[in-house]
């Protein structure tokens, strides 16, 4: 601490030095003050005039060019005055020295050499006189330099940025950034602004629709309704609202949700004040439509209503490439057609998907009553999921009819088809169709195969019992060999017993064990 | 005049509602949540509740809870979902409510059963 301290006193007496230094100190004697003024261009109201001695001006050039300045006195001549230390330096290198005398002028006023070492040092003192030679380099007197520039920050950063690439580089990212944040900030204050503007001028609507619509659906039959001309309809709401495109939306959702909930008459009501108001125009907007998600809308509200007259539109999109859309055209399709020859099905060029077979399976079982379905169609697509589907739709809704019409493709088709095939029997019960679950039998795709033996116990006849104890010879694995002696039983229990008793192997008698425990049997 | 108090979010389901029993000359009170259901019947003293199972705030079940606690001779009949589960229904016949009317359902129907519950 004591070392620190003595450190910083040495180093304050030495600035104290410098300091303390006085013109006299650096410039001892007038001829180090010439010597050091002629390196002056310029030491503001300062100036010099030099008296030459003697009835004759030395002929030197830099006298003659000045002689018309030169004035004449009684001690010879006077040169005008000048305060270029330069110009000082090369008049009295002319003259001899001995015939010239150098006179100095503050503020106009002649003065002594004192009054300039005076002058000087009140230059000093306020930064406006610096030494030109015979200084020493002090701190002092860089910043007395620096004070004569002022700073420009501005000018030299700009400077540095157009000479630095990589500088102006990074600059002009960083304005990017900063330029693409502020957009975006103002995109979504806008963005975010109009957004609550339409969900308040939804609720206003909302709020608008209400009792119209409530009065109309309890006072106005279905007769009523149905008479109404246009403008009688949209006479209902005030001001013309109705004409605007968001109202009409906003009434849309409206009637649909109202319809899912109401029951009798109501959804009569509903359907023709949709047309009636024109919203129809709104869904064939939407039907024909590039974006995806409004083209489902347009098909949820054609099935909701019952839009018939845009069946056509609908049809458009029952192959379309986004699943969503070609589901709803095709349940919608089934739902509202008056004739569904399923048409539409047959020619789809994408595979069914399992909830798409179950959305449609739904559907289909609804309007078979009332409406001719042409299952068999199916039978003839190009894609194998369709024509699956159409033999899960013949054992499902029970059509015993289709069966020849299957027995005729039983070997067109592929392993895959048969094993739906299989099970349709199995469910109708097709006794004539016992050669093919025989053939399938002896299949080596490993589903049909168990399919056809399951289907075998219900079905089969000798043929199938021989096929049956030949592939238990074959020692299969458990679940098949339980299959199989399951399905023997049903077929023939004398000769099951036969069987397990010929080969009373630990597998046959556990699986004989499992079949006749009342409890276990159908596990 | 009877009062009746309708707590059922969907404001259209609930104005048709309102509009039907106004026609049969109830008075009726229609509040849009759980929350100002509970209010309601703390402070309208209802002679039926008609409520919603699936609300903001809070659940029908919670308002038969409360309306049987606070107004144990009151009837209630749920407005609700075909879809809602069986058990929510069977847990509302529990609390003790009268009538249990499925979505979709028809409004001239529900006047009919409003008027045999509160004759």
């Amino acid at each position: 601490m004591l070392k620190r301290s003595f450190i910083l006193f040495l180093f304050f007496c030495s600035s104290l030095d410098l300091y303390s230094q006085g013109v006299r100190d650096i410039l001892p004697d007038s001829v180090s003050l010439v010597e050091e003024l002629k390196n002056h261009a310029y030491i503001p109201n300062l100036s010099y005039r030099i008296q030459v001695l003697g009835e004759e001006l030395p002929e030197s050039q830099q006298v003659i060019d000045s002689t018309f300045l030169w004035t004449r006195n009684e001690r010879g001549y006077l040169s005008p005055d000048f305060e270029n230390g330069a110009q000082l330096e090369s008049l009295v290198s002319e003259i001899p020295e001995n015939s010239v005398e150098l006179q100095f002028y503050v503020f106009g006023e002649k003065s002594s050499i004192d009054g300039v070492y005076r002058f000087l040092e009140t230059l000093v003192d306020t930064g406006d006189f610096v030494y030109a030679q015979n200084q020493k380099s002090t701190d002092r007197d860089l910043v007395l330099i620096a004070n004569r520039y002022h700073y420009q920050p501005i000018e030299a950063y700009k400077n540095l940025l157009l000479s630095d690439n990589q500088l102006f580089g990074v600059t002009l990212i960083n304005v990017f950034f900063v330029l693409a944040a502020v957009s975006m900030i103002i995109f979504m204050l806008i963005f975010k602004k109009r957004r609550n503007q339409r969900e308040e001028q939804i609720k206003d609507f909302e709020n608008e629709i209400i009792g119209p619509l409530t009065s109309l659906l309890f006072e106005k039959s279905v007769d009523q309704i149905n008479e109404m001309s246009k403008a009688e309809a949209d006479a209902i709401f005030q001001d013309g609202i109705i004409q605007r495109k968001l109202f009409k939306i906003v009434l849309i959702d409206k009637i649909i949700g109202l319809n899912k909930k109401m029951k009798g008459d109501f959804k009569d009501k509903l359907k023709l004040l949709y047309q009636k108001f024109g919203l129809i125009e709104i869904t064939r907007q939407n039907l024909e439509h590039r974006k995806w998600e409004k083209i489902a809308r347009g098909l949820v509200q054609v099935n909701e209503m019952d839009l018939k007259m845009l069946l056509p539109l609908v049809k458009e999109h029952v192959n379309s490439s986004n699943f969503h859309v070609r589901s709803l055209a095709g349940a919608t399709l089934l739902n509202i057609a008056e004739k569904v020859d399923l048409n539409f099905l047959r020619d789809q060029n994408y595979p069914l998907s399992d909830w798409q077979q179950m959305h449609y399976l739904r559907i289909i079982k609804y309007i078979a009553p009332s409406k001719s379905l042409q299952i068999s169609k199916l039978f003839g697509s190009t894609n194998q999921s369709v024509r699956e589907f159409g033999f899960k739709l013949v054992r499902m809704l029970g059509r015993v009819d289709l069966i020849q019409e299957l027995h005729e493709i039983n070997e067109k088709v592929s392993l895959e088809e048969r094993v739906e095939l299989i099970k349709t029997y199995d469910s109708l019960g097709a006794h004539m169709e016992v050669d093919f679950i025989n053939s399938c039998m002896k299949s080596n795709h490993p589903e049909l195969k168990k399919e056809a033996i399951k289907c075998a116990g219900n079905l089969g006849n000798e043929e199938s019992e021989d096929i049956i104890i030949l592939l238990i010879t074959e020692n299969p694995e458990f679940k098949i060999r339980k299959i199989l002696l399951n399905s023997l039983l049903k077929l023939n229990p004398a000769r099951f017993e036969q069987f397990v008793s010929d080969f009373p192997m630990e597998e046959n008698l556990k699986i004989k064990a499992h079949l006749f425990d009342p409890v276990l049997s159908h596990v | 005049m009877k009062k009746i108090l309708i707590i059922e979010d969907d404001l259209l389901i609930s104005s048709l509602v309102q509009f039907r029993l106004k026609k049969d000359g109830y008075e009726t009170v229609l509040v849009k949540d759980g929350n100002e259901g509970i209010e309601a019947i703390d402070a309208e003293n209802p002679d039926l509740i008609i409520t919603d199972v699936m609300m903001p705030f809070r659940s029908g079940i919670e308002i038969i809870h409360h309306a049987k606690k606070v107004l144990p001779d009151v009837p209630i009949i749920v407005l609700s979902s075909l879809g809602e589960e069986e058990e929510v229904v069977l847990e509302a016949f529990n609390l003790g409510v009268v009538d249990f009317i499925p979505k979709p359902f028809n409004p001239n129907e529900l006047a009919i059963r409003v008027k045999r519950v509160l004759r």
